[in-house]
């Protein structure tokens, strides 16, 4: 077996892969195993099907013991009644074969019935949780609107005074300016005594540290996140010779919005005096470097030009969580996660020390106090559990911690810390009253949508019991889809879906691509971004991810992959390369990530469209191997040098349905920019794109390059089923089968009956998970919602 | 004065009252490794505004109590008068200049230069007078003195130095700065004596806390998995295992090394009438923090730079500054200043009082006999805005020089005053500090 392999072979191989690979979660002995037939002869009796038992013999058949262990056992002791007949070959057998199938912890893991467990938070929701159970007490967020930019109030004098000094007043699409000698407009303002003002909210698009930097030689203050009477993250009101650039940094949590401010006078601070003048020139610039990308001037797109109420943010870092089945769950809860669910709980209790005022609307010396700050913390109780304090619970958590606390302030520190160490705000799935308790039903749409505790319109919608009906459900869920949180997680599955999450380091040979400066990678990054954005939250239609022939470029990127824009320009959207893109699938972000430095990589490519996109699983290769150089072929295309390298039997198990995606992507070069042949000179030879896929049900496809892959797989039930369990799994966080082997299924077909709507997917999959299993959700959905 | 309460109630801090046990043990003290060199502290205390010269200053060089057959005490300064149990352990120094100039008016430099010896950047901040300024262009004495201590393993300690204030004006300017850690790097003093007991004692704090609510954890977490199926209960049993071990290891760390952990006065809100208060909290934890040893080196800052505090429990109305550019021949004002300033000296002497009260843990004799406490000022006279004759009082025995006298110097740079600190401090190696062209002379000479 020489390069590549004939067509019908690759089908007969993938179809036997598939069904292994399927039905790896039933069992792990055949059931043609010959122990079997020697059970059931001889066993069965006594120990009943599957080793459960009979009225003789009530113990379950399971241990800890070997297969060896076992089987001498058996040789020596089974029958009881006549253990000679069976001789030790035969025990042997019977001995593999309960072993596997029953009798050992994994087998009984691997049998057990897929179910709802109670679990813990993940750092994810515990993050989200804090920041609304605090953000409860204060004002509003920013609503998803399509205004952006900031604020900006211009004055004339230095200081910030409206009635004395204000100009104007407009929006201005981010801070960079340069105002030279002259000052703003010099008919309305001395170029030597102006201020600003920039006022609004900023939503950084995914969590982590954000740097932030002013560079301006004139007086400048930036607060983001912060109350006004609390330091600001950088204040340089005074400048000092030499210093005209200033760097802060916070942890913010993504999707979410939070308050800036930035203020800048142009004139000596101090006494202030007639000739006092500043003959320097004016400029300021505000930029920002985000966790993942690189420093920018803070882009528009994450402005917005009104204010909100400040967050709090959590900074105790957490170990990362379980996320060994795809999706991140709270599993188990590890020494380093009780120490920093324990600091955190203390660095929460600070937090709230801290703002009582605002938090519980009580002034330090009124009278009323003692029962405003126990209210609050009555209320912080209910809300961390998801549900109404029971006498008991009050007993312990209120009363006996604040009348056994010797002040006000320990008391409440005590109820605080008492209920976020609790298991029922820790953990989830534990106080379940039953009968689709209307409070359960609330905690797993918000946690499901949100990863975040109930707001006040499900809080009440509980109280009200108007949450057991799919109705009732279905229109919480659908209010909530449209919540910037929810845009949030939905953000981070996908980009956890696409296995880009963690942000991989992407760097090119300079040789080969001198261009590919570190602001290339990260702006790739952001068109990836905008472009999952763009699709999910204005069209919904989840064909679109791969359909979609245009590209969001800026100025930067527009030269490298030859679209026309002058050097600044914002992000927008280009169709390239005459139409030959399919949506996610070539987006230059994920060629790039999936190539090498130098060359691109089929099987990277492939393993990435067989697992995440068409959802198979893929066991690691057989044995490590180094990937052949290209100048040992010179003579080779990547798409012969891959084919030679599987070409080993025992790598065409997978690589028959790797390799055939992968090379249908070979149209796009290691960097993502369209290509019509490879190497050069005597060596240069044509792209061949041609591709093929076997689905788990149905004829083999063939494809041609990216556009007809795409277009397949925009329909693929393959494609479709996998994208609805990721989402399902990343929403809920149980498995799926937990809710009923048709769950998937029925969604998955309401899913293509919508129109792949995503949106509506999302409102499936709530009202299915947030309600009991024996809700016929899939049939009500239906009904509801004639399609 | 010092913006709205509510930011202060965020500091408020819990269980200073009589929650408070007594002992704490765990912190790390760095300087348990050499108790054999004896240890050498310095407290910097600043007052704002100048002084009264003639209520302030000794009448005539020598000692306070003349030697002889009979000991005659010589009367003190009417400013210096609570500092008379001390006597003996005081030292005044007359005609220590501050000579540097550029950038910035007297007040500005005044602050900026006084521990730094060192020229101000140009910057934007204009004061009353002068060019405006920004940050000192070099650290601060009491950095070079800390840098000195933590680099070497005995005399290392956990925090190296605190910055203490008492009404500092929430704003960063060139008047409420007094320490840097480098050139425009300026330090804020912590002025909120329950933010500096969390930075001293937090986590001993946060770890009784949590002590406090283990109870009855364990009973929410009996009665959550007795209501579940033992087949949910796991994670549950988890949890409650490791909030036993948490409980086993918070029992082991009250070992037998403790400290006495003080106690600060509940309800203290950064005002001015609450001035007093937050003067005696802060001297309890700057005394603590030097017996834990979490330190040998503080700052005490009373207010800022042209300063505005309102002595009204001292009878005085009008703000501090204020009656500072009163002139000489203003009888009233010069009596109310003399009383503000033996107010001042009143809190520089309770601080004395409690470090003399205080064993030196692990040596001989008190904390005072092993402390100098250094006060001083941005300005010679307020009215004047003189940077001659800056005041220098020092009490204690910690810099081993010869003490309980009056010493006139002839208008030297405190630059050189600053070196003969550190020097005595055991950073004897340096020679120079701030701008060398003031330490041409060396290290100020007769101290000791």
């Amino acid at each position: 077996m020489t390069g590549f392999i004939d067509v019908p072979r690759i089908g007969g191989l993938v179809a036997i892969i598939a069904t292994t690979l399927l039905a790896a979660s039933s069992a792990a002995v055949a059931d043609d195993h010959p122990g079997k037939a020697i059970y059931q002869e001889h066993c069965v009796r006594c120990h009943g099907e599957n080793g459960a038992g009979t009225a003789d013999q009530p113990d379950p058949l399971v241990g800890d013991r070997s297969i060896n262990q076992l089987a001498a056992s058996i040789d020596e002791t089974m029958p009881e009644d006549d253990p000679s007949r069976v001789d030790a070959e035969a025990a042997r057998q019977v001995a593999e074969y309960i072993h596997g199938a029953f009798y050992s912890a994994v087998a009984r893991d691997r049998n057990r019935p897929a179910r709802v467990e109670p679990c813990r938070l993940t750092m994810r929701q515990y993050q989200n949780t804090v920041a609304d159970l605090l953000g409860r007490f204060r004002g509003g967020r920013p609503g998803v609107d399509d205004s952006r930019g900031l604020k900006a109030e211009y004055f004339r004098g230095r200081s910030f005074d409206r009635r004395e000094g204000l100009v104007y007043e407009r929006v201005d699409p981010q801070v960079d300016f340069d105002f030279g000698l002259e000052g703003p407009e010099p008919e309305q303002f001395e170029p030597n005594r102006f201020a600003i003002r920039w006022t609004g909210s900023i939503v950084p698009p995914e969590t982590g540290v954000y740097e932030f930097v002013v560079r301006s030689a004139q007086a400048v203050k930036l607060s983001v996140n912060s109350d006004w009477d609390e330091p600001s993250l950088i204040d340089a009101m005074v400048t000092s010779a030499g210093v005209d650039e200033y760097r802060g940094s916070l942890f913010l949590l993504g999707g979410r919005a939070y308050p800036l401010r930035l203020e800048f006078s142009k004139a000596t601070q101090g006494v202030e005096k007639d000739g006092d003048r500043d003959p320097n020139p004016a400029s300021i610039r505000l930029l920002w470097k985000p966790p993942h990308g690189v420093l920018e001037t803070l882009p528009e797109r994450c402005l917005i030009p009104h204010g909100c109420d400040r967050s709090y943010v959590v900074q105790t870092p957490f170990p990362p969580d379980d996320k060994s089945i795809g999706y991140e769950r709270g599993t188990s809860i590890s020494q380093e996660w009780f120490a920093a669910a324990n600091a955190a709980s203390i660095e929460v209790a600070d937090m709230v020390l801290d703002h009582v005022e605002q938090l519980a609307r009580v002034k330090r010396d009124a009278g009323d106090r003692p029962e405003k700050i126990r209210r609050f913390a009555t209320t912080f109780a209910e809300r961390a559990f998801r549900r109404p304090l029971s006498d008991d619970l009050r007993e312990v958590v209120i009363d006996r911690a604040f009348d056994e606390a010797p002040d006000l302030d320990t008391g409440l520190k005590r109820s605080i810390l008492l209920t976020l160490n609790s298991p029922r705000f820790l953990c989830r799935g534990i106080d379940d009253a039953g009968d689709a308790d209307p409070f359960e039903t609330a905690a797993r749409l918000s946690f499901g949508l949100w990863d975040s505790i109930p707001d006040d319109a499900l809080w009440k919608a509980a109280e009200r019991k108007k949450l057991s009906t799919v109705h009732q459900v279905r229109a919480q869920a659908e209010r909530m889809v449209w919540d910037r949180r929810t845009r949030a997680k939905v953000r981070d599955f996908l980009f956890s879906w696409l296995r880009v999450d963690l942000a991989p380091e992407l760097s090119k040979d300079r040789s080969l691509y001198p261009e590919f400066a570190p602001e290339i990678a990260a702006d790739l990054r952001t068109s990836m971004e905008l472009f999952l954005d763009d699709v999910v939250w204005r069209s919904g239609d989840f064909r679109r991810l791969f359909t979609d022939d245009e590209v969001f470029i800026n100025g930067r990127l527009a030269p490298l992959y030859g679209a026309d824009l002058p050097a600044d320009a914002p992000f927008r959207r280009i169709r390239l390369d005459e139409g030959s893109r399919g949506g996610l699938i070539s987006h230059p972000y994920m060629m790039s990530v999936l190539s090498y430095a130098g060359v691109t990589s089929p099987i990277h490519r492939g393993v990435f469209l067989a697992r995440s996109v068409m959802g198979n699983t893929l066991r690691p290769p057989v044995e490590a191997v180094a990937p052949i150089a290209p100048e040992q072929h010179p003579d080779l295309t990547t798409r012969e040098r891959v084919a030679l390298q599987t070409r080993a039997v025992a790598c065409q198990t997978c690589h028959t349905m790797i390799n055939p995606l992968g090379f249908a992507l070979e149209e796009f070069d290691a960097i993502g920019r369209r290509r019509l042949s490879e190497g050069s000179g005597p060596a240069q030879k044509p792209i061949d794109p041609t591709g093929s896929y076997l689905p788990r049900e149905g004829q083999q496809a063939s494809f041609r390059g990216a556009r007809e892959l795409a277009a397949y797989i925009a329909t693929s039930p393959d494609a479709g089923e996998a994208f609805v369990q990721n989402l399902f799994h990343a929403l809920v966080k149980q498995p799926v089968r937990a809710w009923g082997p048709e769950t998937l299924e029925n969604l998955r077909a309401g899913f293509e009956k919508s129109g792949f709507d995503i949106r509506r997917l999302l409102v499936d999959i709530m009202t299915v998970a947030a309600l009991p299993p024996k809700v016929d959700v899939a049939q009500a959905n239906d009904k509801e919602n004639p399609r | 004065m010092n913006g709205p309460i509510s930011r202060r109630e965020l500091l408020r801090r819990l269980g200073v009252g009589s929650a408070v046990l007594p002992f704490l043990g765990n912190l790390p003290s760095l300087a348990l490794a050499n108790a054999a060199e004896p240890k050498r502290r310095l407290v910097i205390v600043f007052s704002p505004d100048g002084i009264v010269r003639k209520n302030f200053w000794p009448a005539e060089p020598g000692p306070f109590t003349t030697p002889g057959p009979v000991v005659r005490p010589v009367d003190l300064p009417p400013i210096l008068k609570p500092l008379e149990p001390f006597r003996d352990r005081l030292l005044t120094l007359q005609g220590v200049h501050n000579k540097v100039k550029g950038d910035g008016d007297n007040h500005m430099r005044g602050i900026g230069c006084l521990l730094t010896g060192i020229e101000l950047f140009p910057g934007n901040v204009q004061g009353g007078g002068d060019t405006p300024a920004g940050w000192s262009s070099g650290h601060s004495i009491d950095q070079e003195i800390r840098r000195h201590l933590q680099s070497r393993p005995e005399t290392a300690t956990r925090f190296g130095s605190l910055e203490y204030g008492v009404l500092v004006p929430n704003k960063a300017d060139t008047w409420t700065r007094m320490v840097y850690t480098g050139p425009n790097q300026p330090v804020a003093p912590v002025d909120d004596p329950y933010q500096m007991f969390q930075k001293l004692y937090g986590q001993l704090k946060d770890r009784e806390s949590m002590q406090s609510v283990l109870d009855e954890l364990h009973e929410d977490l009996g009665k959550v998995a007795n209501a579940l199926p033992a087949e949910d209960r796991r994670i549950l049993e988890e949890h409650a295992a490791l909030v036993r071990q948490f409980e086993k290891e918070l029992a082991a760390s009250r070992s037998s090394q403790v400290h006495a952990v003080p106690t600060i006065e509940e309800g203290i809100v950064e005002q001015n009438d609450h001035m007093p208060r937050i003067s005696r909290s802060q001297i309890e934890l700057v005394v603590s923090s030097l017996a834990a040893d979490f330190t040998r080196v503080a700052t005490l800052q009373y207010t800022n730079s042209v300063g505005q505090p309102r002595f009204k429990w001292l009878g005085v109305d009008e703000g501090q500054h204020e009656l500072s550019h009163e002139p000489n021949s203003n009888e009233a004002a010069q009596d109310k200043l003399t009383r503000i300033n033996t107010w001042y000296a009143g809190e520089v002497a309770h601080l004395a009082k409690r470090l003399a009260e205080t064993p030196e843990p692990g040596g001989s004799g008190s904390l005072l006999d092993h402390t100098t406490i250094v006060w001083t000022n941005e300005l010679g006279e307020g009215n004047s805005h003189s940077h001659e004759h800056i005041p220098w009082v020092l009490v204690g025995g910690g810099l081993g020089f010869r003490m309980g006298r009056a010493v006139e110097l002839p208008g030297v740079s405190h630059n050189r005053l600053l070196v003969a600190l550190a020097n005595a401090m055991g950073h004897s190696s340096l020679e120079r500090f701030g701008n060398p062209d003031y330490c041409a002379d060396g290290p100020l000479t007769g101290l000791t």
